[in-house]
């Protein structure tokens, strides 16, 4: 798959499960496309997430903000959404002020529970049609949902056919028809799942990537399995190894250490063969998970590493933007 | 005795909180088989289970009533259990039916907010809901005095505070200011909300019905009206589950993972909790990854030569290289524990290490109660 097949849609929605680090690889791809030209917008669905504290800064608001040269960050949160709304179609900025600043929104949003979901959809539409900004500066190429987790991701993505159902007629309905023509056309939106290749994360994306196909109806690309652990050794590396153990006195390691001037022993020997079937032993579990999770999906799957370093911070996903730049290319 | 195993001999309920995805079902779950091992009659209440975790404890689908892990689990593990495990799901929806049954005057009344499609929104969106409803469960297994012990698993929420503070921002909903500014004249005025004298109200509640429909407004008013009278009801109820969560027969167990945020959020909680007067009873660091050198001195240069060497040589520096990593990552978890050492001290901690199975069937969960109650 070619980058520029990639980014394609204009909207990408990254989601998967609480934990598996959604917003890291959302991060990661916004590089990617920044990288190949795109003017990007991460926009995180109403939420403090994480974002702010991998590009640095302070807290992302509802007006998009440049984050990292060509990605820019946003928070879209439905109240503002609601009140930009408001402000829009009827010109009421000022009665908007009163439904925002109560706990209106909240009663609303609980008796029409998808109406949250279709404000902040509306919210990804205006910015898709770049009616954000008459300047043309928030123009945006890519926008890159950093959707909620991948159970409510479902009833989030499905709100507008739930409204576009119980509606039959008016400016509402119209409406929400245009979201539901967004979402559904592969060439305008695409998800994207985030998973760990760990029993109940690998459990949920299946689920998910199923009903996506058969409930909402949306296209998707690639998933990304996160914090893949990396193979060490070669086959015969590791038979090597096991040979050199079978020793009481295990010299031949010694003696390659000691001929660059390093003195280990049998502590330290055990330590460095110790930590090798340590990630062995996880890096087994990760491939029995692995192989359920391409088994059970028809999309294609790109592992991004596992990062021993601190993590959550821009090196980090530089790293992964790099891998995943590499990977989605050789698709 | 280990910090759990203390907790556990001298405790009625013990509640497993920590942030989302640190091993907290996985916790409680291992807690309840040993107290039901050592001879307890004990219950867990889980609340999002793994399937593969829910059915080894024979848990198929959502049950509102605890049902028996059958003995024959135990015996085909090798043991013999000396009590009884009962296991749950937490079914969010019809708890909170009971609970309207419970409180409404008249079954009719009952019957009518359970219909009501307002109520059946909030009853499985309304952000809290599950946490209230989790702890109304609690009580209720409590108050039947059926088991010696209950462990009860918090939802999966981010942020682990969230759940003390369900409960208060349930009752604080369904009082709130905004509801008597626009609701209440709008029922008062039997739905016809031009009657309405606010005009502020008015043009709000006609924007309402324009953007959301009629019908929504008219579920909305129909709740509350129902509701009312029954406020007292759930809010002495609020206030006795959270006596007996203060009470000495209860005890929490914060859940953590070594990860730098998790552990961050456990200094958080285990601070909460000592400002609300809760027990805390122990610490649970899960998915530890052992120490296992106090380091090898190495020299990049050394690591080139080594590589450039023979296919020994070549071996050894792949192992040097990824000694050196899992050392960064032990080395990171220790600073992150130690901050924590500061506010929880280190007696009450169990150290759970990542273990070379998941914990997804009985003998995984065996392996990590061997872990929380070491002998």
């Amino acid at each position: 798959m070619q980058i520029d097949e990639f980014l394609r849609p204009k909207i990408l929605v990254i989601s998967g499960k609480g934990g598996v680090g959604k917003t890291t690889v959302a991060a990661a791809l916004a590089l990617v496309a920044a990288r190949n030209g795109r003017k990007v917008c991460i926009a995180e669905v109403d939420r403090k997430g994480t974002l702010p504290k991998l590009f640095g800064g302070g807290e992302l608001s509802y007006e998009p903000r440049e984050v990292s040269p060509g990605v820019w960050g946003m928070n879209i949160i439905p109240d503002l959404a609601l009140a930009e709304y408001l402000d829009v179609q009827y010109h009421m900025k000022r009665i908007s002020r009163v439904f925002t600043s109560s706990q209106f929104v909240d009663y609303i949003t609980t008796a029409a529970p998808g109406l949250k979901d279709i404000l902040v959809l509306g919210k990804i539409w205006y910015l898709e049609q770049n009616r954000q900004d008459t300047k043309g500066e928030k123009n945006f190429d890519t926008i890159i949902v950093d959707a909620p987790a991948a159970g409510h991701m479902l009833t989030f993505l499905s709100a507008p056919m739930g409204l576009s159902d119980a509606l039959r007629v008016g400016p509402v309905r119209r409406q929400s028809d245009w979201l539901v023509q967004m979402l559904r056309d592969p060439d305008r939106s695409r998800v994207h799942l985030v998973t760990l290749a760990e029993e109940m994360p690998i459990a949920e994306t299946l689920e998910t990537s199923q009903a996506l196909h058969d409930k909402v109806g949306i296209d998707t690309g690639p998933v990304f399995a996160n914090a893949i652990l990396h193979k060490l050794l070669t086959p015969k590396e590791k038979e090597t190894l096991e040979k050199v153990m079978e020793d009481e006195d295990p010299s031949e390691l010694k003696d390659a250490a000691s001929e660059v001037g390093l003195r280990i022993d049998g502590d330290d020997l055990n330590a460095l063969v110790g930590y090798e079937k340590f990630l062995e032993a996880r890096r087994a579990i990760q491939a029995k998970h692995l192989r359920e999770l391409r088994r059970g999906l028809t999309e294609p799957v790109v592992e991004l590493p596992f990062l021993f370093s601190a993590g959550l911070e821009l090196p980090d996903v530089e790293t992964l933007a790099d891998v995943a730049e590499k990977e989605i290319d050789t698709l | 005795m280990s910090a759990i195993g203390d907790i556990v001999a001298r405790k009625e309920i013990i509640v497993c909180a920590g942030a989302g995805g640190v091993g907290k079902t996985t916790t409680a779950a291992a807690i309840a088989l040993r107290a039901a091992v050592d001879g307890k009659r004990t219950a867990v209440l889980t609340i999002d289970p793994a399937k593969r975790l829910a059915s080894s404890l024979g848990l198929k689908e959502l049950s509102n009533e605890p049902t028996k892990v059958s003995t024959r689990k135990f015996t085909s593990a090798g043991i013999e259990p000396r009590g009884e495990l009962y296991a749950m799901m937490l079914d969010t929806k019809s708890t909170f039916d009971d609970v309207v049954t419970k409180y409404a005057p008249t079954r009719e009344q009952a019957d009518k907010i359970i219909a009501n499609r307002f109520y059946r929104n909030i009853s499985g969106t309304l952000s809290g809901t599950q946490e209230y409803m989790a702890m109304e469960k609690l009580y209720e297994l409590y108050a039947d005095g059926n088991y010696d012990l209950i462990v009860i698993d918090t939802p999966p929420t981010r942020n682990a505070l969230d759940f003390l503070d369900a409960p208060k921002r349930m009752t604080d909903f369904f009082e709130s200011r905004v509801l008597r500014w626009f609701l209440l004249p709008y029922m008062k005025a039997g739905g016809g909300f031009m009657r309405v004298a606010n005009v502020a109200a008015r043009t709000f509640l006609s924007i309402v019905k324009r953007i959301v429909g009629a019908e929504v407004l008219d579920d909305t008013a129909e709740f509350f009206g129902n509701l009312e009278g029954m406020y007292e009801g759930f809010k002495q109820r609020a206030r006795d589950v959270a006596a007996l969560l203060r009470s000495d027969a209860t005890t929490f167990v914060v859940v953590t993972s070594p990860a730098e945020d998790s552990v961050e959020e456990a200094r958080f909680f285990a601070g909460r909790l000592n400002q609300e007067g809760l027990h805390f009873g122990a610490l649970v660091v899960n998915r530890v990854h052992p120490r296992l050198s106090e380091g090898i001195d190495v020299k990049p240069r050394q690591i080139s030569k080594l590589e450039a060497g023979s296919d020994v040589g070549r071996l050894l520096a792949k192992l040097l290289d990824n000694h050196e990593a899992f050392m960064r990552i032990v080395t990171r978890e220790e600073r992150n524990l130690d901050a924590l050492a500061r506010k929880i001290p280190r007696h009450r901690w169990v150290r759970v290490p990542y273990l070379e199975q998941e914990a997804v069937d009985f003998s995984g969960l065996l392996a990590v109660s061997d872990q929380l109650f070491p002998a």
